[in-house]
Parts: C-alpha cells; sequence; structure tokens
C-alpha cells in the first residue's frame, strides 16, 4: 500500500512545476480570447470555483520559488484592476503588499503554493467569461491538496494581493476608467479565513450583475490573470466560510467527481458546493488521500478548530504542519525516524496523559521512516572526499538549519581520535625503548601518561557510541551503509589492538592470547562483509567504492598480525598478513588506477590520502615480527612506505583549504606508523641517517597531532562546531521530489551512466551480454 | 562408518556416469541416421565445461591418494583413509581415468564434427578458459597415479610434457590476448573462469616439482603468479567480464579458492616445505572460502535448477582440502587437523553429493541439443 501510494507519488510528483500553473493559466486566457462571445464560462457555484494547491511535497526544491498561480479574477477584482491600472500609487502600494507577502512565504521557508481554478459547471447567467467550458485538465500541474492561505492580518487586503500578483503584470494596459474598486468594500477581516475560498451564498447574484460587455477589457487583462473566478464571494463580509478543497493526486482523475469541496461557515456547518460535499468527512478524507499518497502535506483542519483560536494561532496551525515542521512543536517527530524505539513510549505517555494525537504527526513520523539507504543513493546526493557534503539538488530527512541531537550529531569517525592519540603512545614506548633512540632519555611514563589518556578517551567514545547504538540505531544502520564511514567501523578495533600494542610495561608485560583472538574476530567478520562487497560485486563493488579510507579496513589486518606475533602466535599473525597483503594488492592498484567510475577518490590531495602509508609502514613491522628480524621483505614494504610519505609530503601544500573534521584525527596514526617503523629499522640499520630520520619523523607526527588536538580544542570550545549535523546520514532515500520530471531523468540516467556495465557494454562490449548457459 | 558409507557412494560414480557417457556413445555411433543427427546435435553443446566433472574427480583422486601417503604420522583421517582397502583409491583413480577418456573423446569426436562450435567456444571469453580443463585434469591424474608409475620415470616424464604443452601453448594464446588484442583485453573479459588459466600452470608447476626439476617449475609458477595477481586485481574491482558472468554460472565462484590453495601447493613443492609463502597462499583462499560461503545469496539464483555448472563447486574444494593436508602435515595441532578433516570430509561429501545428483539428474546434465556458444555455430 505505501509501495504503491509512493510510486503514484512519484509518478505524478516530479511533474508539477510550480511555475507552471502561471502560463497554464495564461495560455487558457489566451484560448478564451479567441472564443469571446461564443462560450460561455462555465463556473461552479459561488466558491468551488478555486483550487489551490499545495505543492509542499514538490516544493523542495524549488524553495522560494513558489506561484500564486491564480486566486481572484473576479468581477470586482476586474473592476479594481482597471481602477489601479490606472492608479501608480495604488499600483504600487498593492505591490509593496504583495512582496511583502511574498516574503513572508519565502521566510516560511519553501512552500509552493498554487491556486487553480476549477472549471466546473456554473449557471450560464453567472458568468460571462469567454472561455472554452471545457474542464481542465491541467494536465502537468497536479495539486496534491488544498493548502489554505491563512492571512493572518488585514486578510482582505492580502487576499487581494492574492490577486494583484497578476494585476501587477497586467495592469499597465488597462485603459479602463472607473471609481474606487469595490474591493475594499467587500473585504472584512472576518471574510477570508485562510486564503481559502469563502463563497457567499449570494455571490451568484452578485456575478450575474457582471455585464458582458467589459468582456474585452476582460480578455485585455486576463490575458495576463491566469486564475479568477474566485470572485468577491470569498470577501464577502457576512458569511466567511473556510474551504478545503482535496484535489487528486493524478492528473486524469482531476475532475469534479473526485475532488471534495467544502465549503463551511464559521459555525462548521457544510455547505454543498459543485457536486459533492464532505463536510466532517472532509478531513479524514483528505487525510486518507494523503496517506496513501504519502504527501507530506497536511489536511486542512476543520473549520470548528479555527474558530477556537486567535488569528495567529490559526495560521499556525494551518501552516506549520506543512511548513515549519521544525517548529518546536514536532521537533522530536523529525527525529523519530533515527531512534532505535521511534518515540513510541512518548507517544504512548502523552496519550495517557489525554493528550489528543494528532493523526498528521503519527502520520509524518510514518512517511518519514527510512528504509535501507541503497549505495548509489549515497553517491547521487553527497559530494565531496569524505562523502559527507549535501549536493545542492538533494534534500534531508532531518531539519537542516538546526541543530541535531547530540548523538546523532556523533559519527563513528570520531573513535580516529583514538586512533591518533593510542598510536601516539605507541610511538613514545617505541622512543623510549628502543636502543636505536636510547640517546633522547625518553621517559616511559611518557608512554603511560598517552597510554591513560588514550585509553580514557577510548572510553569515553565507545560509552557515547553505545549510547548512539542504543536510542539511535537507524543512525548507526546509515552510517554503516555509507561507502567511506563504513570503513570507520574498523577504528574502535584497531584502536583497541593499538591500546594494546601501546601497553606501558609497567602496566602489564605480556597479554593473553584471548584477547588478541576477541580483538581480531569484528575485525574478521567486518572483513568478510567488506571484502566479500567488493568481489561479488554490486553498488559497492571496489571500482566505485575505492578510497583511500579503504584503507583502515586493510590496516586492521597487518595491526593484528603485529600484535599476534608481538605476543608470540604463529598462524594467527600470518593468516591476518595474508589476507590483508592480498586485499592491499588489489586496493593500492586501483586506487592508483584512480579509475574513472571511482566516483569517491578526492580529486585533489587530501588528508585523507596520508592512509596511503599506513598499510606498509605497520605491514613491514609485522612482517619484522613474524619473520622474527627485519629482513628484506620489511624492507621492502619500509621503504615503500617511506617513498609514499615523502611523495605526499612534498605536496603539503595542498592540503590547505579543507574544512578540518573529526576524521582527521584518523590520518595521523599514519604518520605516527611511519615514524615507528622508521625507529624499528633504525634499531636494524643504525646510523646517524636514520637516527636523525627517526626522530624528525616523530617530531613531525608529534606536532601533527599536537595541531589536530589544538584545532579540535578550538572548534569544540571556540566554535563549537565540533560536531556539526551528520549530512551523510541523513540523505533522503529516494530522489528529491521537488526535481521535474525532466531533472528527475536526468539525474537517473546519470547515476545510471555512472555504473560501469552501462557504459563500457553498450559501447565496447555489446557482445558479453546475453551470455548461454555453459 | 562413515568410510563405508564413502565407500558405498563412490562406487555408485562407474555406475552412474559410465552409462551416461556410453549412451552418449552409443548415440553417437548409432547407426540410424536420425539417431545419429540427434547425437550429433548433442554434440554441439558437449562444450568443454563438462571437464569440471574430471576436474572433480581427478582432484578427488589426488585428495585420496595424499591421504593414504605414508609420508607423515597418521591422524585421524589418515587412520580413517587407512582402514579402507586400498583398492578402493585405485578404484577411484581408475573411474576418474574413465571419466576423463570417455569426455576426451567425446569431446574430440566434437572437434572433428563440430569445428565451428569449438572455434566458437574457442573465441569466447568463458568457454575458452575451460579447454584448460582437460590437460588439468590428466595432470591431476598424473600426479595422483598409483605407485606403478613413479615420478622419475621416463613415461611420466613425456606424458608430462604431453599435457603441459597444450597448457603453454593456450597461456601464450591467452595472456597475450590480454594484452595485446584490442576487444580482448583483461578489462573486458577477465571473469572467474579466466583463473583457470593460472591453475593449469601452477598444476604444471607442481607436478614438474614433483619431478624434480625445479628451474621449470619456478618459470610455471611465476608465470602464474604474475598473471593471477593481474587477474586477482582485476576481479575484484568487478569490471565488465564478471558482471557478464550468467547467474547459472555463478559456482565458478568458487574458483577464487582454488587459485590460491593450488599456488600454495605448487610452492610447497617448489620450495620443498610448507613454509609463510605456502601458508599465506592457504589462508587467502581459506578467508576467500569463508567469504563466499557467507554469501549465499550469491548462489540461490544458480541453484535452482541442476545443470553441469555444479560441479564447479567440487574441485576448489579438493584442492583447498589438498592444501589443507600439507598445512596439517606442517603445522601440528588441533586446529589443523580440525580443519584438515573438515574440508577433506565438505569436499568428499560435495563430490558424493554431485555424483549422486548426476545419477538422478542425468537429463539436467546432458547437452540439451543446441551449442551454447550459439551465435556463429547453430548449424
Amino acid at each position: 500500500m505505501r509501495q504503491l501510494a509512493r510510486r503514484r507519488a512519484s509518478r505524478v510528483a516530479p511533474r508539477v512545476h510550480s511555475t507552471y500553473s502561471w502560463h497554464r493559466g495564461v495560455s487558457l486566457f489566451k484560448m478564451g480570447r479567441e472564443h469571446k462571445g461564443g462560450k460561455i464560462l462555465q463556473t461552479p457555484s459561488a466558491g468551488a470555483g478555486v483550487r489551490a494547491a499545495s505543492l509542499r511535497d514538490l516544493s523542495a526544491g524549488i524553495r522560494g520559488r513558489f506561484v500564486l498561480a491564480s486566486i481572484a479574477g473576479s468581477r470586482e477584482s476586474e473592476r479594481t484592476r482597471k481602477i489601479r491600472g490606472r492608479d501608480p500609487g495604488f499600483r504600487k502600494f498593492l505591490y509593496s503588499m504583495e512582496s511583502k507577502q511574498r516574503l513572508a512565504f519565502h521566510s516560511e521557508k519553501g512552500t509552493g503554493m498554487a491556486m487553480q481554478r476549477n472549471f466546473g459547471e456554473v449557471p450560464r447567467k453567472a458568468c460571462s467569461f469567454p472561455e472554452p467550458g471545457k474542464p481542465t485538465p491541467l494536465r502537468g500541474c497536479v495539486p496534491s491538496k488544498l493548502v489554505p492561505f491563512s492571512v493572518p492580518i488585514d486578510r482582505g487586503l492580502k487576499f487581494q494581493m492574492g490577486g494583484k500578483e497578476y494585476q501587477g503584470s497586467s495592469s499597465q494596459s488597462s485603459p479602463d476608467p472607473e471609481s474606487c474598486p469595490s474591493l475594499f468594500r467587500y473585504i472584512t477581516s472576518k471574510s477570508v479565513a485562510g486564503f481559502d475560498v469563502t463563497p457567499s451564498p449570494r455571490g451568484d447574484p452578485a456575478f450575474a450583475e457582471v455585464p458582458e460587455a467589459t468582456d474585452d477589457d476582460i480578455q485585455a487583462q486576463t490575458l495576463c490573470t491566469p486564475s479568477l473566478s474566485m470572485p468577491i464571494e470569498m470577501i464577502g463580509p457576512h458569511h466567511a466560510h473556510s474551504i478545503s478543497i482535496s484535489m487528486p493526486t493524478t492528473p486524469s482523475a482531476f475532475h469534479e467527481e473526485h475532488s471534495k469541496a467544502v465549503l463551511e461557515n464559521e459555525n462548521g456547518v457544510a455547505y454543498p458546493t459543485g457536486r459533492q460535499t464532505h463536510h466532517p468527512i472532509s478531513s479524514t478524507a483528505g487525510l486518507l488521500q494523503q496517506k496513501q499518497a504519502k504527501f507530506h502535506s497536511q489536511p486542512l483542519p476543520i473549520g470548528n478548530s479555527h474558530t477556537n483560536m486567535p488569528p495567529d494561532t490559526k495560521l499556525d496551525h494551518l501552516v506549520r504542519p506543512q511548513q515549519m515542521p521544525r517548529n518546536s512543536r514536532f521537533k522530536d517527530k523529525r527525529y523519530d525516524s533515527f531512534k532505535t524505539w521511534s518515540g513510541k513510549l512518548e507517544r504512548q505517555i502523552s496519550s495517557l496523559r489525554g493528550k489528543p494525537q494528532e493523526p498528521e504527526e503519527a502520520n509524518d513520523s510514518k512517511s518519514t521512516k527510512p528504509e535501507a539507504v541503497p549505495a548509489d543513493r549515497f553517491f547521487d546526493a553527497l559530494e565531496g572526499p569524505e562523502l559527507d557534503k549535501l549536493k545542492a539538488s538533494e534534500e534531508l530527512v532531518l531539519p537542516e538549519d538546526k541543530k541535531w541531537p547530540f548523538l546523532l550529531r556523533f559519527p563513528v569517525s570520531s573513535f580516529g581520535m583514538c586512533l591518533g592519540v593510542s598510536s601516539q603512545a605507541i610511538l613514545w614506548k617505541t622512543l623510549a625503548t628502543s636502543p636505536s633512540t636510547s640517546f633522547l632519555h625518553i621517559s616511559p611514563t611518557v608512554n603511560l601518561v598517552l597510554w591513560c589518556i588514550s585509553l580514557a578517551l577510548m572510553g569515553i567514545v565507545s560509552a557515547v557510541y553505545v549510547l548512539k547504538i542504543i536510542f539511535y540505531f537507524e543512525a548507526i544502520r546509515r552510517e554503516y551503509y555509507h561507502p567511506i564511514r563504513v570503513n570507520f567501523f574498523f577504528a574502535p578495533w584497531i584502536a583497541c589492538l593499538f591500546l594494546a600494542i601501546g601497553m606501558p610495561p609497567s602496566v602489564a608485560a605480556t597479554l593473553h592470547a584471548a584477547l588478541w583472538y576477541v580483538l581480531m574476530a569484528p575485525i574478521f567478520f567486518l572483513e568478510l562483509k567488506i571484502y566479500g562487497q567488493w568481489m561479488s560485486g554490486g553498488q559497492r563493488r571496489l571500482s566505485k567504492v575505492a578510497n583511500p579510507s579503504n584503507h583502515l579496513s586493510i590496516v586492521g589486518n597487518f595491526v593484528g598480525a603485529l600484535l599476534g606475533a608481538s605476543m608470540g602466535l604463529k598462524e594467527g599473525p600470518i593468516f591476518f598478513y595474508a589476507v590483508g597483503l592480498a586485499h592491499y594488492t588489489v586496493l593500492f592498484v586501483t586506487l592508483y588506477q584512480r579509475l574513472p567510475t571511482n566516483e569517491t577518490l578526492p580529486r585533489d590531495l587530501h588528508p585523507v590520502f596520508f592512509l596511503f602509508v599506513a598499510a606498509p609502514s605497520v605491514a613491514c613491522m609485522a612482517w619484522a615480527k613474524i619473520t622474527g628480524d627485519f629482513g628484506y621483505g620489511s624492507k621492502i614494504a619500509y621503504f615503500i612506505a617511506l617513498f609514499l610519505y615523502a611523495s605526499l609530503a612534498v605536496r603539503i601544500n595542498f592540503f590547505r583549504g579543507f574544512r578540518f573534521s573529526l576524521a582527521w584525527w584518523a590520518y595521523t596514526f599514519p604518520m605516527t606508523g611511519a615514524a615507528i617503523a622508521t625507529i624499528r629499522y633504525s634499531t636494524d640499520v643504525k646510523n646517524i641517517f636514520t637516527q636523525t630520520l627517526s626522530v624528525a619523523l616523530s617530531v613531525i607526527s608529534t606536532i601533527a597531532v599536537a595541531a589536530l588536538l589544538a584545532s579540535t580544542v578550538i572548534h569544540a570550545f571556540v566554535l563549537r562546531d565540533l560536531f556539526a549535523n551528520d549530512i551523510a546520514i541523513a540523505i533522503s532515500s529516494k530522489m528529491a521530489k521537488s526535481s521535474t520530471k525532466d531533472d528527475g531523468r536526468i539525474l537517473a540516467s546519470s547515476s545510471d551512466t555512472a555504473d560501469v556495465e552501462a557504459t563500457v557494454d553498450g559501447h565496447l562490449l555489446p557482445v558479453l551480454s546475453g551470455e548461454p548457459m555453459i | 562408518m562413515l568410510s563405508a558409507f564413502m565407500e558405498g557412494k563412490e562406487h555408485q560414480l562407474p555406475i552412474a556416469t559410465t552409462t551416461t557417457a556410453t549412451s552418449a556413445k552409443a548415440q553417437t555411433k548409432g547407426l540410424d541416421a536420425v539417431v545419429a543427427m540427434k547425437a550429433l546435435s548433442k554434440l554441439g553443446g558437449f562444450h568443454a565445461g563438462y571437464f569440471r566433472i574430471s576436474l572433480s574427480l581427478c582432484g578427488q583422486a589426488l585428495l585420496w591418494k595424499t591421504l593414504s601417503e605414508p609420508t607423515t604420522d597418521s591422524r585421524a583421517l589418515r587412520l580413517v583413509v587407512r582402514l579402507l582397502p586400498s583398492t578402493t583409491y585405485v578404484l577411484l583413480w581408475s573411474v576418474a581415468l574413465a571419466v576423463l577418456v570417455a569426455l576426451c573423446f567425446l569431446y574430440a569426436l566434437r572437434c572433428f564434427l563440430r569445428f565451428r562450435c569449438v572455434k566458437a567456444e574457442f573465441s569466447h571469453h568463458v568457454g575458452v578458459n575451460y579447454l584448460f580443463a582437460p590437460w588439468i585434469s590428466w595432470l591431476l591424474l598424473l600426479q595422483s597415479i598409483p605407485a606403478f608409475l613413479h615420478p622419475g620415470a621416463a613415461l611420466y616424464r613425456v606424458l608430462w610434457w604431453v599435457f603441459s604443452v597444450p597448457i603453454l601453448m593456450l597461456d601464450v594464446k591467452i595472456y597475450g590476448q590480454w594484452f595485446t588484442e584490442g576487444k580482448k583485453f583483461l578489462s573486458m573479459v577477465a571473469n572467474p573462469t579466466s583463473q583457470i588459466t593460472v591453475i593449469g600452470n601452477l598444476v604444471c608447476a607442481r607436478a614438474a616439482a614433483r619431478m624434480g626439476w625445479e628451474e621449470i617449475a619456478t618459470c610455471m609458477f611465476s608465470l602464474g603468479m604474475a598473471h593471477y595477481l593481474v587477474l586477482f586485481v582485476t576481479l575484484y574491482q568487478r569490471f565488465v567480464g564478471c558482471n557478464s558472468l550468467p547467474a547459472m554460472l555463478r559456482p565458478v565462484f568458487f574458483l577464487f579458492i582454488a587459485a590460491p590453495s593450488m599456488a600454495s601447493l605448487a610452492w610447497d613443492s617448489i620450495s620443498g616445505s610448507f613454509g609463510t609463502g605456502s601458508k599465506m597462499l592457504f589462508f587467502l583462499s581459506l578467508f576467500l572460502f569463508a567469504s563466499l560461503v557467507s554469501r549465499p545469496a550469491l548462489f540461490k539464483r544458480s541453484m535452482r535448477r541442476f545443470n553441469v555448472a555444479w560441479w564447479a563447486y567440487s574441485f576448489p574444494l579438493t584442492v583447498l582440502a589438498l592444501a589443507a593436508t600439507e598445512y596439517a602435515q606442517e603445522v601440528e595441532g588441533g586446529v589443523s587437523n580440525a580443519l584438515m578433516l573438515g574440508l577433506a570430509v565438505l569436499s568428499v561429501l560435495v563430490t558424493v553429493a554431485l555424483i549422486v545428483f548426476t545419477a538422478i539428474k542425468a537429463g539436467d546434465v546432458l547437452p540439451h541439443g543446441n551449442d551454447p556458444f550459439a551465435p556463429p555455430c547453430s548449424p
């Protein structure tokens, strides 16, 4: 059911372009002019002539460009138009009011609204518009639902402003001199409850009054006034009605029999309008329909609730559920989809307290309940070397301009800090114990202090992350599906391995072998998952996801081999070393190839490239431990690491200008690893050069960590943006609905062509498809 | 008990396979023209992929020979193997030989009568790799030969040359294609079956090392490993080749296991001991095995209907069990022995299950008339 509804919605929604209705209206009126004289515009009685379409669902990408497609066009407004056309001052005034109103809607962020007229049937006498009398197919503009315009102050005037929008463009040429616009006579603040249609039963006579003689004028004006037929009745003084019209979701269904029009006066009495009237049912029917279509917009609350509220509250009530979801009242619901328990508990509690549950909310939270986000969505929606920036065309499922709960902002890459600090502990342990650096007389206390710090840090970060697992499991899931982020799931285990390696001799001389198995088990299973994805293909195959941060998934093997070999194990370290070496070869070649299909490979240099150094420098130490001496194999790996380090270091200038992120901590441990490997090498080849090199590299890595610590402190306590909103986990699982159909097509095709098979198959290898079974 | 069970199952083998083979033979030699035409059309569909059967059986023969070798101290499984009469192993070997001979005969017939099909197969990116399979089978059979032919014997060496030269020629052809020919460069044609080419080299190297030809063995080993490295990286990158593999052929993903296992065996034979290099290769194949086993969804589509591609499961498992046996000889301990036992039992069970399936559903296995490499060679 939900699937179906979504399909419907996605089929329909992209076709709507909010500016379309305007042009459509214009062209309709052009047509109408050609038919002048002969045809009679058939308009339904009184107020049912207006369709107001909330394009909220479609508005996400069109933020700000909403269109008031059509309101007004009544006789009265015709007359006033003529007047206004003559009176520049008045025009100016109206124009300024209109722009104010526009501003107001803009500030409410991005809700497109369109009101369409309904070309229904109307008594002949009622209307003399020269208009082809057929019901408008309204193809291309499929309003999902009516959103009432709520005009808080001076509503009548503002309503007229709505009508004025067209007037503003058309009035220059209107020649008809007339007296004061009748408009003002009819407007009272009471009459326009919401921007809704508020027809008065007496409206028809007003229609009938209008002589056909003004047709030419009308046409001249309506040329630029796409909507109309919603005359003064709306602003009738005596009976204020709010109307709610639910629009069908498909163009084909856009006919009166499907539309639901409700006229209500302020006492909640329903007047039949058009063909069908649903009074009490209407809102529920609208809700039902909304549920089916999964629109985010809310049904129009019915009249009773209007009257009980002061106008401002009314506005809020009407508009906020759709337009201002980040209102504090709805804040909690927005995060529900990421919560482990989805806030059901709180809802139950609130219902126990007798608080009525608003169906919209339940509906809303249900509709935003995320599914598994496919990998290509991450590529489509995000950009940047760490795939953590949102593309302009995309929208988030969480509020963008507001700080999320801390746990949601706490990424798994925070474990990078543990990596950086614990590797420093290893470095200082090596400095203190290695014979080649004994001339420095480093105290083992430094190691102890650093180790304690990293242990505490590890405890804190793990505790927070466990809390995140408990409370926001969906966020963890999305991090796990993120093609880059998933590599950071190795970080906690690698950090634990670092802690075990860097353990001060004063704390424990030897470790139990079971610890190694415990730490390597999760790494092993993560590798089964990640490498299996590389091998068996799909969206996360290596030629697509290859990124330097994949080194994190490799380096765990070597660190584990190093720890295991230093603990005296034999076969286990070789196992992980072999697996790591094989996959390191694959990754190394793939990264060097810089395949065009590698969407996540940073174009420019980025600190993430330092991870290149990590694997060979750790591998050389691990191999030395496995074989027992720093032989040729170790030296080869070490020199590879040194070369990569040097080739990155000479390009240090390119590393400027990137936004600091917590993940940078993970990029310092390769430097530390290279320093440790150099110390290890200098114990084997002991001369002044190697000793200088080891000291220099140690100093560099320490400085890097210190600088990173400083910037972390600055970001945490001064700028207070250390934990910014974690955009990467909040992308919507579908294509942004706001894009027009064409846009959607382009996006889809671009994601298709990003596929290797699609392009290469088509161009180079047409033969290979359609393989017979052999 | 288990051994008795296995023995019983092994006895089914001649019945099952020879009946199918003889029936096919009988058909081809039938005097009736219709029958002959039918047989001929079936012959068109008899592609080299059927050598998967002989690969598995010859691998099993080698495994059983290795298990029954008295070179090292007896382990649990080896004890069981010893309890079997030695004729069991000889019987298995002769059955493998019979099946291989029958398959070779059929394929030779196909070469003569349906040469266009063979040519089409040769230019096919999956089919060409299975042209290695008969020679690999022969080499495996040669290594597992019963005691009457010693590796030092002249006949043994002649046979090695006879079976190795075609592999070398195919190597030159295919590896040359990979980096020279415009349409068949590696990223286009790479698919898991390409690893059979590497396995061919490694089997050659192992047989040569067994004969004491160190240089030739090292040469073949380095040739194989260099291309294995390239192939491994390419396969992991998942270009077109892998994706052009039909779902039915997914079982050949198990060849990912076979290549490093065979490399570890070859390096074991060359270096004389199951050293670190061999261990690393063995562990790599063990990891890949775990990786493949942990995603059964990959093979779900191919498991719907029995077909000859299922035989691709057996051979890699057998080679892995062989490597595990060598590993258990080197590293003595409960874990390595359990590993050997588990893998050997698994490979035997899989082979037996495949034999049973083949016996039951012979109709599914036999070629269905037309040649799979249809476009250029439909008669």
